[in-house]
């Protein structure tokens, strides 16, 4: 009666299987989540196609994507709770068809936070405490590093949605997992609570444990993750850390001329020297926007000097992650508000491939 | 495995639930036994006349509890479809696969503290309705002397085996139903519809139809097959063919289905 669950592997003939073991990719050491082709379909929709994760241990990373992109559908593949229609993933150096082998170590808050809402705070945590052979005091340790624990008495339907999230960390952190993963984890948060977990989830990461966070809000992402694994449509649309996929973005200056009528002076001059203009824009109040990077600021200063063109103002445009999530996946996502933008080329193509480019903005640094 | 067990009476244990049923319970087995005592001099509901004397016998006693069995099946069903169904409709079972993967592991703990459940209940509802049925047998002339032999004593052991056994084949129902419907309330509402109108106008329609159904079976097992056209060997086998049935469709679909909910 001990059988594991398992969520063995499909398509994989009994008579083959072991061999499929023997056959199986292994994953470098130092990743702490690593799949390869992982798919799911259900029926002839593919929900997860192929995808490729390699998120390295310690790391605090990002699983971004729209609303629908697969996010869930693959972390529950990851978690033994969905079997994979083909492909391969490895959770902490052990196969995600024997999930027993590394959910010991794993902490997961999966589709917000669900508990018995009869029970208490405390009494939820000691039913999941009682699976993992983990004491009480562990629960009251775990409610304490949520700030729980004045209010771990009460019935979890009492609790605002604030707390059920922290519930649901604490129950994730109950294992002293070496990989926490959260899905959504500042869903329905004030500012105050968004804070709060987001100084928790680096603590966390601070102290060696790998965290991987799935969001649809890159804003929140970006501030919290140095690792990004970004979906759409259940395709891998970039992974790496967060500085590669920012500087990948097409880095702008926004030079400002000291009389506005000498705009359109400034913006051929530049386009002679080479360089990519955006058109101007009615609310550019007499900026130009050249499509260089940060470093070449003072000769562009000396080329307009040259021409006579005193700059009120100089800057450097960095783009935001989700100004790049809005340029690879078209600025659909209902819950992200694109924001207009003067260039409709950008270029992300290095990193994120068959992306779109379209309603991307730019941020002043 | 004990984990898992007393991870799971952490739910049925809290106070709200674990004392509402037993209200319930032990309500349905004071109910029964009064209204058995009072019905001697009159027929019972099938027709059969009810007289102190067959009162008397030391089975007499356990008349009122037997009278209700079908009641307290229906708790044994409802109970656990309802607990496994919630399980799936809360998203909870997530929770409890990733901090027990072995699935199978943690349905046994869960079906074990849902045994102990029930029995814990059946034991009350037999406290109560022994306890109404003495307490009420003087009122109609109804002799206790044979209920405190030897022989009453059995026919009290005996009579929980049966109803217990009888609760437990409902509950088995209710797990089947609970996993393969994974909402309490169409788990409870179809376990429910089938085990009582469907099976008894099936039943009423074709009489050997008794001898054969599940939940029919179940009820001639908590009287003891008495009055039943099957006797307790064969509603016992074909109740144990059924459950197996039942809990080997139960298995394969908690083992292998994707928890999506």
């Amino acid at each position: 009666m001990t059988a594991e669950t398992p969520a063995r592997p499909l398509r994989i003939r009994r008579g083959s299987r072991r061999q499929a073991r023997m056959d199986l990719p292994q994953p470098p050491a130092d990743t702490a989540i690593w799949s390869q082709g992982l798919t799911k379909c259900y029926g002839t929709r593919r929900s997860v196609d192929k995808i490729d994760i390699h998120v390295p241990v310690g790391a605090l990373s990002g699983f971004v994507g729209p609303n629908g992109a697969g996010k869930t559908t693959t972390l529950r593949m990851l978690l033994g709770l969905i079997r994979p229609s083909a492909g391969h993933g490895f959770v902490l150096g052990h196969p995600i068809e024997r999930p027993a082998g590394y959910l010991s170590r794993v902490g997961a808050m999966i589709e917000g936070p669900t508990f018995h809402p009869g029970l208490t705070g405390r009494a939820n945590l000691r039913l999941l405490a009682r699976l993992r052979r983990l004491g009480p005091d562990r629960v009251a340790e775990t409610l304490s590093m949520v700030g729980l624990t004045s209010r771990a008495d009460d019935r979890f339907t009492s609790y605002s949605l604030g707390m059920k999230q922290r519930l649901g960390i604490a129950a994730a952190l109950l294992p002293r997992p070496e990989l926490l993963v959260l899905d959504e984890p500042t869903n329905g948060l004030d500012p105050a609570g968004i804070r709060e977990i987001r100084s928790l989830l680096k603590d966390l990461a601070g102290g060696r444990m790998t965290v991987f966070v799935s969001s649809h809000l890159l804003s929140e992402v970006e501030q919290i993750c140095d690792h990004l694994v970004m979906i759409r449509d259940g395709q891998l649309l970039f992974q790496g850390h967060v500085t590669e996929l920012l500087a990948a973005e097409d880095p702008r200056l926004i030079l400002t001329p000291e009389h506005p009528g000498d705009a359109a002076r400034l913006a051929a001059l530049l386009c002679d020297h080479g360089l990519r203009v955006d058109p101007p824009e009615e609310s550019s109040n007499g900026s130009v926007s050249v499509h260089a990077p940060e470093g070449t600021a003072a000769n562009l200063n000396k080329i307009a000097m040259n021409a006579g063109i005193a700059l009120r103002a100089l800057s450097a445009c960095r783009p935001t992650l989700e100004e790049t999530f809005l340029v690879a996946t078209g600025g659909v996502d209902g819950d992200l508000i694109p924001r207009s933008r003067s260039s409709p080329d950008t270029s992300t193509g290095l990193l994120i491939a068959g992306a779109a480019a379209s309603n991307a903005s730019g941020r002043s640094s | 495995m004990t984990a898992t067990l007393l991870a799971e009476w952490v739910k049925l244990g809290r106070s709200r639930f674990f004392f509402g049923t037993l209200a319930a319970v032990v309500s349905v087995a004071a109910l029964g036994a009064i209204l058995t005592m009072l019905s001697v001099g009159r027929s019972d509901y099938d027709g059969v006349v009810v007289t102190a004397t067959t009162m008397s016998r030391p089975d007499g006693v356990m008349q009122g509890l037997e009278a209700v069995s079908i009641l307290l099946g229906v708790v044994g069903l409802a109970v656990t479809a309802a607990v496994i169904g919630a399980d799936y409709t809360h998203g909870t079972l997530r929770n409890q696969l990733m901090a027990q993967p072995y699935r199978l592991r943690l349905l046994l703990g869960k079906c074990l503290a849902l045994v102990a459940f029930v029995a814990v209940m059946i034991a009350a509802a037999t406290v109560v309705a022994v306890a109404a049925s003495f307490a009420i047998a003087p009122v109609r002339g109804v002799d206790t002397s044979a209920w405190h032999s030897v022989a009453g004593l059995a026919e009290i052991g005996k009579g929980y085996v049966n109803v217990l056994a009888s609760s437990l084949g409902y509950a088995t129902l209710g797990l089947l139903v609970g996993v393969v419907f994974r909402s309490p309330a169409a788990a409870v509402s179809v376990g429910l519809a089938y085990a009582l109108p469907l099976e008894m106008l099936v039943s009423r329609i074709w009489s050997p139809a008794a001898s054969w159904l599940p939940a029919r079976l179940m009820d001639a097992m908590a009287a003891g097959a008495r009055g039943y056209q099957v006797g307790y060997e064969t509603a016992g086998i074909r109740i144990l063919v059924f459950c197996a049935a039942a809990i080997a469709i139960t298995l394969v679909l908690f083992a292998r289905r994707d928890v999506t909910s």
